[in-house]
């Protein structure tokens, strides 16, 4: 079971230098012909931070059971979680999208997703100097006490990128057989969504069925320890590691097997 | 000859499952349990494409393979490329190996000719440096210098596939395989194009070549492999496969039924070759002549169905499908009235100036359409032999003339 994973990594890795400029292909085409080129990246993660400042401090005074004030405690649920759901989405179609190359160039199907999940994380990365400026000000203005533990976040999204790209492999090839899949993921992610604590925290759940429901969700623990180190200035329990870790490995596992038992057929099939 | 072979298709076979015949929930959970879902569904139904088909291709040799729509051909590329897996059988295949399946596939639109020559050619399996290097070559090539840098969708359907030959076969392939691609933009491009291809076969590149255009099969090809409903139906000298080709459609449009044999020999033997044979001027049949020595090929036949309409062809090919020459007697200018009985016309060479070696004689009697009454592809070979060992084909009569350089001793 563990060979056609490892058969994959190393694939991607032999064909590294592929996957990278790809990625700026894919980087520098969402942006060609806009007036801020990359700046979107930092844009849009800026508007939605202070539109939330905004309704969350002066409109509806939310508040929360964390030593974060609610619009970061919000953002930082958000980012990590754009970066799953987008990624996924892409991969449901990054397949039959790049259906011509698959069927005439002879060119690994893996090489894909790996080039979406990248160049979502690279998205991803940079929107977090808006984060960090955004606990900054916070620390600055309000004198909450800066995160210092934001400096660990590698170790945490470390277990992010692996979640979402094992996930993304095992989507991708099952959208090319099953094309409502990515209709599928949208609904999934909207109930999905509110059953991970990124509006709330999950101690404000009343307990009983709901917050068990809550905390067997593998996305609590990935988002609780981002959110964490990124806003809160704790360092998660060994017990939100050992779940993070957890999720990321069976994502890994599962993800891997899936793809490479669908691998073979994928040209035939997109 | 010590050739390495490059291809070695063997006993290969490909069915396509028909997407509307499968249960999709079946599959899913098929496919994660037993792993080979496709294959096993395959055996079920669906459409044999390609049925037990081999053939080696060498260093150096072009193979063309020829067929009418819906043969196998594409399948057959596809499978060598590596893009599509083999039902049953092996695909061996050693060297770097591009495909001109579909020129410009995965150009991004949005990105600029340059950096997709860039993505296309690590796609093909150079690397970054290996194919910055060879760039300006690529757009001198494509004849796209002023547009290097502009996004790809503003290129014209011409600019982008010669943008996505210059790039293919850039990348100096061992095996070339080119499907109905050589006519790519206009004619000036077409040439340089074609030129391309032949300087390749030139440098050793092995070419797996795809085409309707049977002259050009014939110009570019040493051996051609004839396929009808994914089966071979004939694989050997490229003259002789685009005949027994144009046999078959001309069986077909006279509505008769195309010959079924599988060999190499084929017609409806309303004409029959008796006999084809080497002979001296005193006639008398021989296997061995010296070059540029006087011989003739001899073509004995028997009429089955009297004819008006008859052509009486020979081509001569080396060993290794090397065509050497051919013509018939339509070509040569000779009106057919009547054709009865038995007898024999030979082709007379006052002087046979051929390189030594061996030599392999097709001997061929049709309509002028093409419609084969008897064709027999290697019916004859013979070997040419000479004082001194000179390499290629012909071997005209010559003499230096030295007006400075001493020599020991002239010629006699």
């Amino acid at each position: 079971m563990a060979e056609p994973g490892s058969g994959l990594f190393f694939s991607l890795y032999r064909k590294r230098a592929l996957v990278w400029v790809l990625v700026g292909r894919e980087l520098a085409a969402r942006y060609r012909g806009t007036l801020f080129g990359y700046l979107w990246s930092l844009l849009n993660p800026l508007l939605l931070l202070s539109v939330y400042t905004v309704v969350f401090t002066l409109v509806i005074p939310a508040r929360v059971a964390s030593n974060a004030p609610y619009p970061l405690f919000l953002f930082a649920g958000l980012l990590p979680w754009v970066f799953f759901t987008g990624a996924l989405l892409d991969a449901a179609v990054v397949l039959p999208d790049n259906g011509p190359l698959l069927k005439k160039v002879m060119v690994e199907p893996e090489v894909f997703p790996a080039v979406t999940v990248l160049s979502h994380a690279v998205h991803h990365l940079l929107a977090l100097p808006v984060l960090v400026v955004g606990v900054a000000m916070a620390a600055v203005g309000l004198g909450h006490p800066f995160p210092w533990t934001v400096v660990l976040l590698p170790m945490v999204l470390v277990f992010w990128l692996a979640t979402v790209f094992g996930l993304s492999l095992g989507v991708a090839a099952l959208a090319v057989h099953f094309r409502d899949l990515k209709d599928l993921l949208h609904n999934v992610f909207t109930l999905w969504f509110f059953l991970t604590p990124i509006v709330y925290t999950p101690e404000a759940v009343p307990a009983g069925v709901l917050r068990q429901l809550v905390l067997a969700n593998p996305m609590t623990p990935l988002v609780s320890a981002y959110r964490s180190l990124a806003v809160e200035g704790t360092f998660p329990p060994p017990a939100t590691w050992a779940w993070c870790a957890l999720v990321a490995g069976v994502s890994l596992v599962v993800g891997c097997w899936v793809f490479g038992r669908l691998r073979e057929g994928l040209a035939e099939a997109v | 000859m010590s050739r390495a072979a490059r291809v070695i298709v063997e006993g290969v076979s490909k069915r396509y499952s028909l997407s509307s015949t499968r249960g999709k929930l079946h599959s899913l959970k098929g496919a994660l349990l037993h792993g080979e879902l496709w294959r096993r569904r395959q055996e079920q139904g669906g459409f044999l494409a390609l049925k037990d088909v081999s053939f080696t291709l060498e260093t150096g040799e072009t193979l063309a393979v020829i067929g009418p729509n819906g043969s196998g051909k594409s399948t057959l590329l596809k499978l060598v490329a590596g893009i599509l897996k083999p039902t049953s059988g092996t695909v061996t295949v050693r060297g770097r190996l591009t495909a001109l399946i579909e020129l410009g596939a995965g150009f991004h639109p949005e990105i600029s000719g340059w950096d997709n020559a860039i993505i296309n050619g690590m796609l093909l399996g150079l690397s970054r440096r290996e194919i910055e290097a060879k760039l300006p070559e690529i757009f001198a090539f494509a004849r796209l210098e002023n547009f290097a840098h502009e996004p790809v969708k503003t290129y014209s359907s011409g600019m982008f596939v010669r943008l996505g030959f210059a790039v293919a076969t850039a990348v100096e392939p061992d095996i070339l395989i080119v499907d109905e691609v050589l006519a790519v933009g206009d004619e000036l491009f077409a040439h340089k194009a074609l030129d391309r291809v032949a300087e390749l076969q030139r440098r050793g590149c092995s070419v797996l070549l795809v085409t309707h255009d049977l002259a050009l099969a014939e110009k570019l090809a040493h051996r051609g492999l004839y396929l009808n409903r994914g089966e071979v139906v004939f694989s050997g000298p490229a003259p002789a496969a685009v005949a027994r080709y144009r046999a078959d459609v001309a069986s077909t449009e006279a509505g008769e039924a195309p010959s079924t044999a599988r060999g190499k020999r084929w017609g409806n033997r309303e004409v029959e070759l008796t006999s084809v044979e080497l002979v001296d001027t005193e006639g008398r049949p021989v296997q061995v002549l010296r070059s540029g020595e006087p011989g003739a090929i001899r073509l004995a036949y028997k009429v089955h169905v009297p004819k008006e309409d008859f052509v009486f062809g020979v081509a001569i090919h080396r060993a290794d499908g090397t065509h050497v020459f051919g013509t018939n007697t339509h070509l040569d200018g000779l009106q057919p009235e009547s054709l009865d009985g038995e007898g024999s016309i030979s082709i007379l060479f006052p002087s046979l100036e051929l390189a030594p070696g061996r030599y392999r004689v097709d001997a061929a009697v049709h309509s002028v359409a093409g419609l084969a009454y008897d064709y027999a592809c290697e019916v004859l070979e013979f070997l040419i032999t000479a004082p001194v060992p000179w390499p290629g084909c012909y071997a005209p009569r010559h003499r230096w003339l030295p007006a400075g350089p001493k020599f020991a001793r002239l010629q006699p």
